[in-house]
């Protein structure tokens, strides 16, 4: 029992220990949210944020208007999802441009019949760590 | 040790607040009239509370998490386990990319099953690149010890899986997977002389153990291979359709101890994917229905031997052969997220039919749950 409570004790000093601020390059910006519709033509991680793991970016030709975006889903849900040229994507989030090219910050994606939530409305990220050990933590009690 | 935790608490007051990215909060309240899974039923109901932590730091994210279960009936069952860890990933292109992670986990249970109490260390490394645009190519390792209160159940695991998969553009998904385990159960030579004295004999139920273990007789080791298919039809935005089966081999030993069982919620040792072979097959079909709500609804059927068991009448004498199951399975479930919460509800129900008659059951399970998030850090 003292082991047990020694083991939860010390997880909850490593993160009270681990504390530090980021500055990150763009920030999410509610003002230019946006949905768009498309398909997948391209995925690919990338390093967006200085001091932070790898973003998934899904590159998605919009069905309307058949321009192109780089969708940032998370860093390491490259793990998680497994997205394929082709496959449909609705996105909701902020958009943003550099270097010419259209970028969108994804708050929520619907894939394959679910929705994802990436952010909270204001868009503070919603994802949880690099990605394979959320598959462990099932959401509700599944048999 | 008491002075260890008193300074660790001191610590915690004085330091600075808790700076994850994010912290959830989830509670579940469940339902079941076959907690034990067996031929003689215990309704109960159960709460569960789960919190999860989580940080990054550069490309290494930290992560713990504790889950407390409480049976209403069976108090004695109540357990807590926690979890502390953290992962790496390394991209080694734009579409190929490795994952380790190392994750520490500890079981503490109430009197009756503290036997069950456990640490763990598990490693996992794992490898997925794009081979083209609409295939991809996985593959995995997982070494697990796992080290019990009672040593009969202390083992080492190794498990390799390797996963390929396709896209066409009729928006269908076809993947096959292979998985290979090999567990070995590090003191089953000592299994004589820890036997636990069972008051009902074989049929215990709740509080009893009924893992009486065997001398080993093809040593500790249990090896098993499988053989995994998935196809999966997008229809339209809003329905998927998938149909998935399953052939697992014992390519050689079989399970040390006279029983094996499943327990609702709470983890039984005795029981685990090594631990059975023979085929699953199952359907699910996946709704996104008005208001966003996700619907999901799936049957499962599975054939299972257990290797080394002997099937046994109501009155413990075995009946000479081994243990076989039939299980059907059907579940639907709703789920609907909130920006900053989301809200759970599932039912399942199951149908046991087994050459022993002990394991002849039915059972119904109800669980609504509330999962509740916190975000903390920067705004990226």
């Amino acid at each position: 029992m003292r082991q047990g409570l020694f083991i939860i004790l010390t997880s909850l000093l490593v993160f009270q220990g681990l504390a530090f601020s980021q500055k990150p390059d763009h920030f999410y910006n509610v003002d230019t949210e946006k949905k768009i519709r498309g398909t997948i033509q391209k995925v690919v991680m990338e390093s967006r944020y200085k001091d932070s793991s790898p973003f998934l970016i899904v590159v998605m030709e919009e069905k309307k208007t058949k321009e192109m975006y780089n969708v940032e889903i998370s860093p390491a849900r490259f793990f998680t999802y497994d997205f394929h040229r082709g496959e449909d994507l609705e996105v909701t989030g902020s958009l943003y441009s550099k270097n010419g090219e259209k970028n969108i910050i994804a708050r929520q994606i619907r894939f394959r019949g679910e929705i994802i939530m990436l952010r909270d409305k204001k868009g503070f990220p919603a994802w949880r760590g690099s990605g394979m050990q959320q598959k462990k933590k099932k959401k509700g009690k599944r048999y | 040790m008491r002075r260890a935790i008193v300074f660790i608490l001191v610590l915690i007051a004085v330091s600075s607040p808790l700076a994850a990215n994010m912290f959830s909060l989830s509670f579940f309240q469940n339902k079941t009239d076959n907690i034990f899974q067996n031929r003689y039923p215990e309704k109960d109901q159960l709460s569960s509370v789960n919190f999860y932590l989580d940080k990054d730091f550069s490309k290494v994210s930290v992560f713990t998490g504790g889950d407390y279960v409480y049976p209403y009936q069976n108090p004695n069952i109540s357990y807590y386990t926690h979890d502390l860890g953290l992962d790496y990933l390394y991209p080694a292109s734009q579409q190929t990319a490795w994952y380790f992670s190392l994750i520490g986990q500890g079981s503490l249970y109430r009197p009756d099953y503290e036997d069950f109490n456990y640490l763990s260390l598990n490693f996992l490394g794992a490898f997925k690149t794009y081979l083209s645009p609409t295939s991809i190519f996985k593959s995995s390792y997982i070494l697990e010890y796992k080290h019990y209160r009672y040593s009969l159940f202390d083992f080492i695991s190794h498990s390799l899986e390797a996963s390929f998969d396709t896209y066409f553009q009729t928006k269908t998904t076809v993947r096959a997977e292979l998985n290979w385990g090999y567990k070995y159960y590090l003191h089953s030579e000592s299994s004589e002389e820890a036997l636990i004295e069972d008051s009902q004999g074989h049929r215990g139920g709740m509080g009893d153990f009924i893992f009486i273990p065997r001398s080993a007789d093809g040593g500790g080791a249990i090896q098993v291979c499988a053989l995994k298919g998935l196809v999966a039809q997008g229809i339209g935005g809003r329905v998927g359709l998938n149909v998935s089966g399953m052939k697992q081999w014992t390519l050689s030993g079989d399970n040390p101890f006279s029983s094996v069982e499943e327990f609702y919620m709470v983890e039984n040792p005795s029981y685990d994917r090594f631990s059975w072979h023979g085929y699953q097959i199952g359907s699910e079909l996946t709704i996104l229905i008005p208001w966003n709500i996700e619907f999901k609804m799936g049957y499962t059927k599975a054939e299972k031997e257990f290797p080394g068991i002997d099937s046994m009448d109501l009155e413990g004498n075995p009946l000479g052969v081994t243990r076989q199951d039939s299980r059907e399975q059907f579940e639907a479930r709703l789920e609907k997220n909130f920006p900053k919460f989301s809200l759970f509800f599932s039912y399942l129900f199951i149908d046991n039919r087994s050459n022993d008659p002990f394991f002849d059951w039915q059972g119904n399970f109800l669980a609504v749950g509330l999962e509740w998030n916190m975000f903390f850090g920067g705004k990226k």
